[in-house]
Parts: C-alpha cells; sequence; structure tokens
C-alpha cells in the first residue's frame, strides 16, 4: 500500500555499510551522528529538541506519528514541541501513522518533515540497526532518496556542507547555531534569571515561568559580567561540551559569586568543566525516558528523561564539589553539586518533555533558593 | 539480608509466611493469580522463607508441596485460615497476589481480630490502605485530598439511599457493588427503574452499592505501578483499551504501551498514578485505571487495585518485566534498587521497561457455550480467557491476536459473520458491543462505511478504526492482485486447482509477499482469500474440496512462500528496547525487520518444543498448563533445551524462566513449522496442552516435525470416530452404539434400531458447534432442522445417550503401547454430565472391583492396539459390571494435576521420560511402584461456574462442558473431601430453607434420604407441587409452590425473591426444552440472588449426607497437608 508508493531511500553508515528503506518527509540528502531513543511517546518534543541538532535520530518504538504535530504553540504556552523547528539531521523510524488523529493535531509527522526539509527512513530493521549503533563507538550516517531533491539544510550557517560527506556534531562548535541570537526577555515576575541558551528547550522556559520567573534569554556568547539577574539557569544542547568555546570560563568567573546556578544537561557538563573536571563520551549514550538515577548517598530514585553523550568524569571532580545524582545502572555522574555554594548541575532532564516529570521539584528548589539569597 | 526483621527469626527456626491463593478460576479471576502466586512463592522461597500456601486450585502450578512450601488444598475463607494459621504459626501473611479472594480473605481475618490475636503480619500495603482502595467512601476522600478527580459518586446501601443520590449526579450512571470481583452485580442505569434493578441485584453480594457518574465512551487507561519500602515508584507499563469504557477492561481488547496518547497526556496520568500510590501508601504493586476525555486533558481516576492483578500479568508478559516476583521482594523488605532486573541481568530492577514493539490483548469468549446468555458486553465481565499477540506494527500484531483467541480464526479479515447483515444491523453490532465487535467492523470496512460515523457510535479511537481499515484495504489488495493474475494463467478446466494456484503465486513478487506478511496475513488467510473470491476457479474447486486438498495447498502457498524468501524473523524482549545486550530468551516472530536476535541451539543440546494450551477456555484451561511447566521442568533438568511456544499471558508457562527459549507466539501450523524451522529441534510436544495443540497434529506432521510421544496415526486413530470404532469392535471392547449418517434414511434407520434418547453433534467438532441431547423425533428434528443439513460431506455423528450409568475415567501414561500407570477416577454424577463438569473423586468410593479390573483390562488392551506413547485418557460408562468406552484422548488430560497430587504420581513427569525416551531410544522405562490402597487421604475434584456474570444463561449441567475452572480438596474421607470442594466452589450451607424441585421418580426416591438430614438439621423445607406431594405421600411435611407463572399462589421465584431459601435442589427430568425451560426461571434467578444451587440428585444426596456430621468437621477437622510428590 503506501509502502510500496513512496520512494526509495539509503542509509548508508559510516562503518562502509549501507540499508535501503522507504522515504517520509523532504527528499533532501542528510547526514549526521545516529543515534537513538527507546521513548515510547513524545517523538514531536524529541524530534523538536535543539539537543538532536546534527544527529539521526532513530526511534526504538516503531509506531510513531500516532497522534499527529500539534500547532506551533510558543515557548510560554503549552507543552508539545520544544523548540520552533526541527533539529535533528534525519530520522528513522519503522513505521510512521499516514493518517494521525488527536484533538490538538495539526498535521502528520511526513507532512511536519517536509515543512522542516527533514528527511526520513521507514521500513527498516530499527532494532538490527540499534544493535550497531551500540556497539560501535560512533557511527555516522547520510540518508540519500532516490532522485533527491537537493541537501538538508542544518543551518544557515552551514548552507555549504556537502551532505555526501559525514556530517559529525562533535566536530562542530553548534552551540551558537542553536542559541537565541538576541536576548530576550520572557515573563514577568519577582525572580530574575539569566538563562544562557545553548540549545534550549522551551518547557525549561515553562517550568521557570510556572515559577513566576521573568527570564532574560541570553546567547550563548554573552558577557555574562553585565547580565542582572538572580540566579542563572544554563540550558542544555547539542554538541561536545568541550566544543563551546569560553563558555566555560565565562561560568568559571560566576563561581566565584554566591548566586545560585542550574545547569541542565549541556549546563551541566559545562559546569562540571568550568568546576575544573572533564568530560567524556559515553559509550552509548543515555536517550530516552526511562533513565534511573539516584540522589548520592541516599536511597531515593527517580526515573529521568535524558538525551546525553558526554557526561562529566567522576574521577575528575574537583574536592569542593560532589556528585548530586548517580546512575542506577552504569554508576555514571547524573548530576554535580558544590559542597558550600549553590551550584547545581543535572545530567538529566527534570524538564522532561518529553518524559517523566518526577525531577520537576529541582526547579522549585532552585527558585527557592534563588529567592532565598534575595532575601 | 535487605529482609524486614520480623522475617527474620533469631530463634533460629525457618520464617514462615502464609501465601493466600485466588481459588478456582472463575470469571474475572483466573490463571493469572497461578502466574502471581507462583512468582511470588519463588520470591520468598529464595530469601529462605518457608511458604505455606492456602489454595484449593488443584489444577495450578503453585499448589505444590515441597522442602519449602507447604500446601493445603482448603477454601480461602478466614476460619480454615484461621485454623492453618493455628497449626503453622507462620510470621506473615500475603494475599496481594491472590486476586480479590485473597484480599477480602485478609481484611477479614483482620476485622475478626485473628492477624492481631496469632501474631501474624501483613506483608505489602497495610490493611487500612487496602481498605481504602476497596470502601468507595474513603477512597473518594483520599482522592479529594490529593485533588485527584474522580467521577461524581455515592455509596449506598438501599434502594431509596440509591434514588436519591441519582438525582444529585444525574444519569446515566454506573452502578457497582463493592468488594467484588471483575465488576460482578454491575450495570448502566438510564432511569430510576433500571437503577432499582440493578441496585436490587447488587446488593445480594455485597452490602455496599456504589452510583457513579457514567462515563461511556472516555479512553480507559491503566497504569502498572510498583512502590518500595524507600517511596521510590516507578510504572511498569501503561495500557489503553481499545474499547472505551463501557466494557470491562475484562472485556476490552487492550494494546500497549498506548497509541494515542501524546506525551502530555502519558505523563499526565503516570504523574497521578504516582501521586495516588503515594497517597494511598502502597509497599508493592498496585493498578490505577483512569478515564481520559477523548477531546481535552481531563481525566478520572478510575480505580485502584492495591494488588497485583490480571493486568499485572498482562503487563508482566507485555514487558518482561516479573512485576509479582518483584513485588514480593518489595513486601519482603527489598529496594528497588537492591534487585535486579532478571531480564538483563546486570541493569536495575528500579527501572521503566522500554518496549520496541507493540501488543494486544483479545479476551476469549465462550459465550456461546452456555445455552441463554446474553452475548452484550457492558460493566461486568464475561470473558473466559485471553490471548497476548506481539508484533511490531498494528496489522500484524491484531491479526496474530485474533488468530490466537479463537482456533478457527485464519486472521481478522477473513470473517463472512457478518456478510448478511444490513448496514443498520452492523451498525448497532458496533454500538451496543459484543464479543464480535471487531468482526462487525471489518464487515463495516467491507461495506466502505466511514470512520467518522463508526466513531460516532463506538467512541473506539479513530486512530484504531483507521488500522482496522487499513487491514480490509490489504485484503482488498490481495483479492485484486489474484483477479489480475487468474487472467494470467491457464484456466482450462482439466487442470488441478493445485497447479492454477501455483502458476499464479509464482507470479507474486518478492515485495508483495512481504507486504501481505507484514500486514499479518497468514498462509491459509491468502489461500482462502483466492479460493473465496475467484469465480473463476468454482468449477475446478468444486472437484477437490476437501480439507486434505486444502492442507495440500496451504502446504503450496508456504512452499512458494518461502522460496521466495519470505520468513519471519526473531526478536527478543529485553525491557530495555535493545539498549543493553541482553541474553533473554523471550522471544516473538516478526516480518517487520530483516535479522533475527536469537540463534538456534546445538543439536548436541537435545533442543526440543513443547506446545501451550493457548488461550484458557471452557473445556482447557490452567490444568494443561500444568502439565506443559511440569513436563518442561522435568525435560529442562534433564539434559534437554526447551523451547515453549505459548501465547497466554495469564500462564505459568509463559514465564521466560521457565524454559530454557519462550516464543510468545501463535500455535497455529504456520507458525510452529516457521519456528520448527528456524530452532530445528529434535522434536516437538504436543500432548500436554489439551485440545488446541493435539489438533495440529495432522499437519504438523505433514511439515516434517518430528513427533515425540504419540506417533500421527496413534492420534488420528483415536481422534477418528469411525477407526476409533473399528478398532474397539476389533480388540472386543464395547461401546454406546452409534453411527456416522450421511442420509435421512441412515437416521432413521438408527432411531428405529437404538431408539430414543440420543446424542447428535456434528463430525467436525470444534467450539461452539454444540453437542446435543434428544430425547424425542421433535426434538431431534429442530435440531437438525437449525444446526445442520445431512450430506455426505457433513454427516453427523449420533450415539446413543444412556443415562443411569456411572462414569469412569482412566488417566495415565503408556510406553511404546505398554501402560506404565493408570489411575481410575469415578464420578459422582451420573453419565451425561461432561466430564468437565462432573465431580471427580479419587480413589473411587462406589466401584466394584470387578468393574474395576474390567475397565483397566480394556486400558491395556486399547494402550497396545493404538500403540500408545505418552499421556492418554479413557472414558467408560458402567453399570452393573458391564463396561462401554466413550472415548480416548491419545493426549494429556484435565485430571493430570488432581491425580498427579491426590497420589503424589507426577503423571506429566513420566509422560516427559516417555518423550525423552523417544529421542534418546530407550526401550524401557520402569513403572512408577503405587499402592492404590495405601492411600492417606481422599480427593474429590469439584467444578466451579461462573453463571452468576452470564446474564440470561441457563445455569444446568449437561453434555456441553460449562463450569470455568476447578478445586480438588483432600479429606481424611469422601465427606471431608467433598464439603471442603463445594465450600470452595461457593456451594454455602443451607441455613435459612432449601427449595427442592423435580426429578424423575428414582431421583425423588433418592432425595427422600437427604430430606430426613434436612429435617433433622431443622431447615424449612419448600418444593414444586409434584415434589411436595410425593413428599407428603412419604410423610414429609413440606410448603408446597406454584410455578412462576400461577401468579395466585405462591411462587418458587417468590420464596427466592423473598431470601426465604438460601440452597436450591432442582433435578430436571429431562434434557427437553419444554422440561427445561420450565426449570430455568428457578436456577437463573437462584443464581441472580447468590444462592446455592445443585441440579443433580447425586450431588444432592451425597452433600446432604456429608452435612450431616458437618457441625463436628467444623469444629474438630485438622488441616490436611497436600503430601510431597514422589520423585517417580
Amino acid at each position: 500500500m503506501q509502502v510500496s508508493m513512496k520512494r526509495k531511500a539509503v542509509l548508508t553508515l559510516s562503518n562502509g555499510s549501507w540499508l535501503e528503506g522507504k522515504l517520509i518527509g523532504a527528499p533532501l540528502v542528510s547526514s549526521g551522528e545516529l543515534v537513538f531513543t527507546t521513548a515510547m511517546v513524545g517523538y514531536n518534543e524529541t524530534l523538536s529538541d535543539p539537543s538532536f541538532f546534527g544527529q539521526i535520530l532513530i526511534f526504538s518504538y516503531p509506531l510513531i506519528g500516532n497522534y499527529g504535530v500539534p500547532p506551533m504553540s510558543g515557548m510560554d504556552t503549552v507543552p508539545g514541541l520544544e523548540s520552533d523547528k526541527i533539529h535533528a539531521s534525519a530520522v528513522i523510524m519503522t513505521q510512521d501513522s499516514v493518517t494521525a488523529y488527536h484533538w490538538n493535531t495539526i498535521t502528520t509527522v511526513d507532512e511536519w518533515l517536509k515543512q522542516h526539509g527533514v528527511p526520513g527512513i521507514i521500513g527498516i530493521d530499527t532494532r538490527e540497526l540499534i544493535h550497531k549503533v551500540r556497539d560501535s563507538n560512533k557511527l555516522l550516517g547520510i540518508i540519500t532518496p532516490e532522485n533527491s531533491e537537493g541537501s538538508r539544510i542544518l543551518h544557515p550557517k552551514l548552507s555549504d556542507f556537502n551532505h555526501s560527506n559525514f556530517f559529525d556534531p562533535s566536530t562542530y562548535e553548534v552551540t551558537p547555531l542553536v542559541s537565541t541570537p538576541t536576548k530576550k526577555i520572557i515573563g514577568k515576575g519577582k525572580t530574575r534569571i539569566g538563562l544562557i541558551d545553548c540549545g534550549v528547550k522551551w518547557n525549561i522556559i515553562r517550568n521557570l515561568l510556572r515559577m513566576e520567573c521573568e527570564i532574560e534569554l541570553l546567547p550563548s556568547d554573552t558577557d555574562l559580567s553585565k547580565i542582572d539577574c538572580q540566579g542563572w539557569v544554563i540550558s542544555n544542547g547539542p554538541g561536545d561540551p568541550q566544543n563551546t568555546g569560553d563558555l566555560k570560563s565565562k561560568i568559571f568567573k560566576l563561581y566565584k559569586e554566591t548566586r545560585p546556578i542550574l545547569g541542565i544537561c549541556m549546563g551541566n557538563q559545562i559546569m562540571g568543566l568550568a568546576a575544573g573536571a572533564t568530560t567524556e563520551r559515553l559509550i552509548h549514550g543515555h536517550r530516552g525516558h526511562n533513565q534511573p538515577v539516584y540522589m548520592f548517598g541516599t536511597n531515593k530514585a527517580f526515573m529521568t528523561s535524558q538525551n546525553h553523550g558526554y557526561v562529566v568524569s567522576k574521577q575528575t571532580l574537583p574536592e569542593e564539589w560532589k556528585p548530586w545524582f548517580i546512575n542506577v545502572n552504569d554508576g555514571s555522574i547524573e548530576g554535580i553539586a558544590h559542597i558550600e555554594k549553590p551550584f547545581w548541575g543535572v545530567q538529566f532532564h527534570p524538564e522532561a518533555a518529553g518524559g517523566p516529570c518526577d525531577t520537576r521539584w529541582i526547579f522549585d528548589d532552585f527558585i527557592k533558593a534563588v529567592q532565598r539569597g534575595q532575601k | 539480608m535487605p529482609i524486614f526483621d520480623f522475617l527474620k527469626r533469631t530463634d533460629g527456626k525457618t520464617p514462615k509466611v502464609i501465601v493466600l491463593g485466588s481459588g478456582a478460576l472463575s470469571i474475572g479471576q483466573a490463571g493469572e493469580f497461578d502466574y502471581s502466586g507462583a512468582q511470588a512463592l519463588k520470591a520468598l522461597e529464595e530469601e529462605g522463607i518457608q511458604t505455606v500456601l492456602i489454595n484449593p486450585n488443584i489444577a495450578t502450578i503453585q499448589t505444590d508441596t515441597t522442602d519449602k512450601r507447604k500446601t493445603y488444598l482448603y477454601p480461602v475463607k478466614a476460619h480454615w485460615v484461621e485454623k492453618i494459621i493455628k497449626e503453622e504459626k507462620p510470621d506473615g501473611i500475603l494475599a496481594g497476589f491472590g486476586g480479590q479472594t485473597g484480599l477480602n480473605c485478609v481484611l477479614e481475618l483482620d476485622e475478626q481480630g485473628i492477624l492481631e490475636k496469632y501474631n501474624v503480619k501483613n506483608l505489602g500495603t497495610c490493611i487500612d490502605s487496602l481498605r481504602m482502595t476497596e470502601d468507595r467512601q474513603l477512597f473518594a476522600d483520599a482522592m479529594k485530598s490529593i485533588d485527584m478527580p474522580i467521577p461524581p459518586s455515592s455509596a449506598v446501601t438501599n434502594v431509596n439511599e440509591a434514588l436519591k443520590a441519582a438525582k444529585q449526579i444525574g444519569y446515566p450512571l454506573i452502578i457497582r457493588a463493592a468488594y467484588a470481583l471483575g465488576g460482578l452485580g454491575s450495570g448502566f442505569a438510564n432511569s430510576d427503574d433500571e437503577l432499582t434493578k440493578i441496585v436490587k441485584a447488587a446488593l445480594n453480594f455485597s452490602p455496599q452499592v456504589l452510583l457513579e457518574k457514567s462515563l461511556e465512551g472516555w479512553e480507559e487507561i491503566e497504569y502498572e505501578v510498583m512502590r518500595d519500602v524507600e517511596g521510590n515508584v516507578i510504572t511498569i507499563c501503561n495500557m489503553e483499551n481499545i474499547d472505551p469504557l463501557g466494557v470491562h477492561t475484562g472485556d476490552s481488547i487492550v494494546i500497549a504501551p498506548s497509541q494515542t496518547l501524546t506525551d502530555n497526556e502519558f505523563q499526565t496520568l503516570r504523574n497521578a498514578s504516582i501521586k495516588i500510590v503515594n497517597r494511598i501508601n502502597i509497599l508493592g504493586e498496585c493498578n490505577v485505571q483512569f478515564a481520559l476525555d477523548p477531546n481535552s486533558n481531563r481525566f478520572y481516576v478510575i480505580e485502584v487495585n492495591a494488588r497485583l492483578s490480571r493486568s499485572s500479568a498482562l503487563a508482566s508478559k507485555a514487558t518482561g518485566y516479573p512485576i509479582a516476583y518483584i513485588a514480593a521482594k518489595l513486601v519482603s523488605g527489598y529496594n528497588l534498587m537492591e534487585l535486579y532486573n532478571p531480564v538483563t541481568g546486570k541493569t536495575k530492577a528500579f527501572f521503566e521497561p522500554a518496549m520496541d514493539y507493540v501488543v494486544i490483548k483479545i479476551p476469549r469468549w465462550d459465550l456461546r457455550k452456555f445455552s441463554g446468555a446474553s452475548r452484550k458486553l457492558g460493566s461486568s465481565m464475561k470473558s473466559v480467557g485471553e490471548v497476548m499477540a506481539i508484533g511490531r506494527n498494528f496489522a500484524e500484531t491484531l491479526q496474530k491476536a485474533v488468530r490466537m483467541a479463537s482456533e478457527n480464526a485464519i486472521g481478522l479479515s477473513i470473517t463472512t459473520r457478518f456478510k448478511n447483515s444490513t448496514v443498520d444491523e452492523l451498525i448497532s453490532e458496533v454500538q451496543y458491543p459484543t464479543d464480535e465487535r471487531l468482526l462487525a467492523l471489518v464487515e463495516c470496512f467491507r461495506r466502505k462505511i466511514d470512520i467518522e460515523r463508526l466513531h460516532n457510535v463506538c467512541k473506539i479511537d479513530k486512530w484504531f478504526l483507521k488500522k482496522i481499515e487499513e487491514i480490509v484495504g490489504i485484503e482488498n489488495e490481495i483479492i485484486q492482485t489474484f483477479e489480475a493474475l487468474i487472467k494470467k494463467v491457464n484456466v482450462s478446466a482439466d487442470r488441478e486447482l493445485y497447479n492454477i494456484l501455483e502458476d499464479m503465486l509464482f507470479l507474486i513478487s518478492k515485495e508483495t509477499w512481504l507486504h501481505w506478511k507484514k500486514n499479518g496475513f497468514s498462509d491459509r488467510q491468502i489461500l482462502t482469500l483466492i479460493l473465496r473470491n475467484l469465480p473463476e476457479l468454482d468449477e475446478i474447486k468444486a472437484k477437490s474440496n476437501d480439507e486434505k486438498y486444502l492442507q495440500k495447498l496451504f502446504f503450496l502457498v508456504r512452499r512458494i512462500r518461502i522460496k521466495n524468501n519470505i520468513k519471519p524473523v526473531v526478536k527478543k524482549i529485553d525491557t530495555t528496547a535493545a539498549e543493553y545486550p541482553t541474553p533473554s530468551n523471550y522471544l516473538y516472530t516478526t516480518y517487520e525487520g530483516t535479522s533475527s536476535d536469537t540463534v538456534p541451539f546445538d543439536a548436541g543440546k537435545n533442543p526440543v518444543i513443547i506446545l501451550g494450551s493457548g488461550a484458557y477456555r471452557i473445556g482447557s484451561s490452567v490444568e494443561f498448563d500444568w502439565c506443559g511447566v511440569k513436563c518442561t521442568d522435568y525435560l529442562k533438568n534433564n539434559n534437554t533445551q526447551t523451547i515453549v511456544i505459548n501465547c497466554n499471558p495469564e500462564t505459568v508457562s509463559t514465564d521466560y524462566s521457565n524454559s530454557d527459549k519462550l516464543y510468545f507466539e501463535e500455535i497455529t501450523t504456520e507458525r510452529v513449522l516457521d519456528i520448527y524451522d528456524f530452532e530445528n529441534p529434535k522434536g516437538i510436544i504436543n500432548s500436554m496442552g489439551g485440545q488446541l495443540p493435539n489438533v495440529l497434529t495432522e499437519t504438523i506432521a505433514m511439515g516434517g516435525v518430528k513427533l515425540l510421544g504419540h506417533s500421527a496415526e496413534t492420534i488420528d486413530l483415536a481422534e477418528n470416530r469411525e477407526k476409533f470404532s473399528a478398532l474397539l469392535d476389533k480388540i472386543g471392547v464395547d461401546q454406546p452404539r452409534w453411527r456416522n449418517i450421511k442420509t435421512k434414511k441412515e437416521l432413521d434407520d438408527f432411531i428405529t434400531e437404538v431408539g430414543f434418547p440420543i446424542l447428535v453433534r456434528p463430525s467436525f467438532v470444534l467450539s461452539g458447534t454444540a453437542m446435543k441431547v434428544a430425547n424425542t423425533p421433535e426434538a431431534l428434528r429442530e435440531y437438525m432442522d437449525r444446526a445442520t443439513s445431512i450430506s455426505p460431506e457433513h454427516p453427523v455423528v449420533i450415539s446413543e445417550f444412556l443415562q443411569d450409568y456411572r462414569e469412569i475415567e482412566l488417566d495415565g501414561v503408556a510406553h511404546n503401547g505398554n501402560i506404565l500407570i493408570t489411575f481410575m477416577t469415578e464420578h459422582l454424577e451420573n453419565a451425561g454430565i461432561h466430564s468437565g463438569d462432573a465431580t471427580l473423586i479419587y480413589p473411587p468410593q462406589k466401584l466394584y472391583i470387578e468393574t474395576a479390573r474390567k475397565v483397566k483390562q480394556a486400558g491395556t488392551l486399547i494402550a497396545k492396539e493404538l500403540k500408545l506413547n505418552g499421556p492418554f485418557n479413557i472414558q467408560f460408562l458402567a453399570a452393573s459390571n458391564k463396561i462401554k468406552v466413550i472415548e480416548c484422548n491419545a493426549r494429556a488430560s484435565r485430571s493430570f494435576p488432581f491425580i498427579s497430587k491426590v497420589t503424589g504420581i507426577n503423571l506429566a513427569e513420566i509422560s516427559a521420560k516417555v518423550f525423552l525416551a523417544g529421542l534418546t531410544g530407550d526401550e524401557k522405562l520402569n513403572p512408577p511402584a503405587f499402592d492404590e490402597y495405601n492411600l492417606a487421604c481422599v480427593g474429590v475434584k469439584a467444578p466451579m461456574f461462573s453463571f452468576a456474570r452470564l446474564d440470561g444463561a441457563d445455569p444446568i449441567l449437561g453434555v456441553e462442558m460449562s463450569s470455568t475452572g476447578e478445586v480438588g480438596c483432600l479429606g481424611n474421607n469422601f465427606e471431608e473431601a467433598l464439603l471442603l470442594s463445594l465450600e470452595a466452589t461457593n456451594v454455602k450451607v443451607p441455613k435459612k430453607g432449601v427449595l427442592i424441585s423435580s426429578g424423575r421418580l428414582h431421583e425423588k426416591i433418592k432425595i427422600l434420604d437427604c430430606v430426613e438430614i434436612l429435617e433433622k438439621l431443622n431447615i424449612p423445607l419448600y418444593a414444586t407441587e409434584g415434589t411436595a406431594k410425593f413428599l407428603d405421600e412419604h410423610g414429609h411435611k413440606v410448603q408446597a409452590l406454584g410455578w412462576p407463572e400461577e401468579k395466585d399462589k405462591t411462587t418458587v421465584i417468590d420464596v427466592i425473591r423473598e431470601g426465604k431459601v438460601d440452597f436450591v435442589i432442582n433435578v430436571p427430568k429431562n434434557l427437553e426444552k419444554q422440561e427445561m425451560q420450565h426449570g430455568a426461571e428457578i436456577r437463573k434467578n437462584a443464581i441472580k440472588h447468590g444462592m446455592s444451587l445443585i441440579t443433580t440428585a447425586e450431588m444432592a444426596t451425597a452433600f446432604l449426607r456429608a452435612l450431616e456430621n458437618y457441625d463436628d468437621f467444623i469444629a474438630n477437622h485438622k488441616p490436611v497437608l497436600l503430601p510431597i510428590q514422589r520423585n517417580t
């Protein structure tokens, strides 16, 4: 039926092998690092998450698109989308839903991908492919549709990138590509938060707004010394944390003060680097809605949403810092905290969207700490 | 050890925990509790805890006495549990793994102060919390305190309160009885009249009735949640009911994970689940059910089950996460981070499984087995079992599930059930759901009725409707493909159908094949679509229309498909969606993939496939799971690699830790051969799973498999009536006269010869094709007109129906035609009642030694002649030392676990030895030594009926089986065992009054005895006029009552309704329609009002005689422990 009418598309892998499937989305060539997520819901949140910039996202869950895509909501309203575009280079799934039904849907995944110039492949054995990704240190891929009509443009600044070559996001400084180009004030409130945008998910903003904050959204290269705020949030974002310019030295300067800082995902890694620790690449990244962490030194455990390929190395954490959360399965660091000052980083996503919201209290506690500092 | 202090004894003794089982399988509470209980027992026993199991369900896997477990086959009732507590002095009690029965029992034990008196700690969620989930008002208050929305409702205790509450809430209303399992006594009401009726009925089951705003049409979503002693919470799985609210979740088609929920909706409900279990302070496992508005974010909390449930078993099988096992560890003190996820072996139990496949559960209904039962689905559960299919897309999974749920289905789209219905009829079928709504939807899509229209009447999410429509679309594509192909091949009349088909199949592209198979179309389904839809083939088809030829064509389709290299791949269920490498042995097959996750076992390790029993259904239930599991256990421990195929999520056999590999798959010829081809095992065992795998014998043998045990010829000889009959004649064993009738004349001749009554059955005995007894020519004519027409192609088997015979069964195991061991059981009831509904006694109490000799001798001869080589069961009629064979099953029987446990000789294990001998070539097996006169106790197996749930069904016993489960109890004598087994099947001792009616003269005479006992017990007696007159003539004063239609008198129905009697004995004179209708009102009313009902004179006399010493028995009986089974 629909499968046989679609054009073919080939996925070429950096290990020399290739797979053939059918094209969905835009008929464009696109390349990136292959990553997979085991989440069973929230494909729209995931695809619009800027942290997937430059990556080809494989959904392990086979049926994607059942409830369609919600209308563009904006960063300050209801959840559903995490930015205004699809950041992933391309997507791979078993089957997309040709029709979508939900009271809040306006289009199908296929149409949405087309609108954003993103190609995708369906009808390949995603489980087999995930085995390959899992078992290799890094796998890059190129999706080539039959009769392609050009190349995916990852970003205007990368418009001359030739997608017949493998795009490896870790070799680029990608943060400026996903960060807000200009400062923006969002919301009104007594608590002023400086939000350093490394590719922020809108649900971080929504959570801060929920706590009645006034947010100053800052480009990642902002001179932080000139910002008037009571607390800092360093956002999530794509790329290798070591490839983020001088951001870590700017954060290092903030450590001399006592204004509370909360780092999330990339933000956590940058905080670790600024503290003097190093980061390393995980053999296979944590991406999914079922990543267990526990609070260091307790038996209290939380289910978290995660999406990271890098991690702060445990043994390099300086003395004035301690692990805050630990991954239950592989023992890696899932959060760090300063032993005295109100500086916290979490490797997972307390803002969820998609995934479990069991650690949403971290925003509440952080804002309370900011407000305490205010008094 | 991280277990609780009270489970660590300081006196050096082993800590002891009582585990409550759920008793007999019944609608609403079935095999899932054997699975959860078995896992809990394993988890506790691993911690060095001595377990004491109380469960009268002798057919379960859990009820074995071992060195770590003592089993008491007693009713799960507070007074028996107290006796056993006194005897065993346990430290704790575990109730949450025994369904609603276990939960209700522990609440009662607590209320009566028994737990406190004997210092027994309740393991898991505390009693106060359990009450909070069971008492609607406490629950409402708790939900209110955490801002959880619940549907507006009110708890009432009488009709007036109900009417008042209805005014406030507004109709439509749903009515539920508190403390009842599976929605018993519940219903929907749109008016005061309907409300009054339902509330009155519900009050018979429960002192408290809940009225609630009806949310019919809302989406129904469930979450399975676990919480540990540290307060850590995870949700294992969410499940979406495809049937929206209005159909009981046990009767709904369910998919996991949810398909139509956004992340926001998924998380909102997950958050709510967590908030709820924290508030209720759950320790262990909990199920939360929600109603979600399909048009907004609004939701309500519907129900919380603070125990293991049908859904938790389904979630365990769906995800691979062993919920019950982990829950049992949690209630003994572990936290989730101290435990490992057994599937991965290295990640922790604090984890939420990720699925990279979908599962669909379809219930198995057997409503046609119950004469008069309403097929409408609603808030009270009616299904008797379920299946679960796993696949990587919706179409594949749904079609698998449809095939699993019914042995006759070859796929979803093939149905012709509603072919002749009008559009209005179809819409009505879709709007007012029955067990066939899915089939009606298929027909709707064939007629191009649009999704919007269907959605408006049934409220099923449009996504699901669309997916079903797509399957029908592919059915159409297949037909069109062949319509085009037939024009390209030579269809001249002198050609064989086989060759024409072969020509066409060769022209199908690989891509097309794959497309069909990916969408779940079976080979047989494709074949049927071709044969049914190409008029060009009609003439040629007429020449070759028998089942044998069809099988040949099936193998043709299969061969050409495989030639195209279109084969399913094997994938693992690993809980992590491939994130971590896992050693998981939990497998399914799919066409949505290109590589397999597993490799076959080495041939040197003796891989063997064991076929399970499929869905629990009337006639095939947990007893066959026991057979399969025990056989697998033995093989696994004896140098064999076991590969189990089964598709029933309620079973222990589908616990992947019980076999070396588990395929959660269809038990169909196609799939069994697919797996056989992939695994290339040494052989296949199909005689331990009841009739379902047994009927595959011929086709899988054609497919080239090696059968372990009976040969295909043996099974054919036993199953084919004509051949078997000839065989009996040859060896001189008598049988009731019978004939395979092909013409009207043959019928008349036969009747002239044997007279009435006679037993009629279509020769292709399939489920749902009713056997009937005809007493008169009129009845016979009526049956023939309605059910079948006689013709040489469709013969009808008719046999003489012998009444007043006793029935005896011979169960055993043979090796190469020689009997290794046999046991005789005796039916309490006379012949004429299906052996599955009869009460069985071991050892027999009233059998002449000479009859026994003849039965055993006949068994020996039959075994030799049939060359039986494995488990078997032969049924006999006996009277005046004459015996007649009714049938022989060349497979394990329903009685295997009962006999094995009462005698201590494990028949499944002996069968396994025979299978193993088939592998190793062993010629000689030693029969186990056994002295049947040297037994410590008497066992009685009694059937459990679920008539209370089956609106309109006549609760009468006959040649068609209608029990949904069974118990088996042990006593120091027959009477004790009988009393226990009847109490365990909810037959209550009469207190208020007994109503006696009807029966033939000699049955009336039998009952005379009982009347004297009842008089001694001072119980008021009522009888229908004829019976009253008879009793009066024999000097017994009873109150005579009118029949229901005699409005001027006090009628039988009046005394039932008014509660003047609590026990009804109603013995029909015969099985004629008129007689049946007469009594049916009495029987239906008795069930509706929660009374005990006995419909045979044999049972009535046996029970009432046993009651003579009842008080003494209750006061002084010392519980009998189920003896440990010997190694054979």
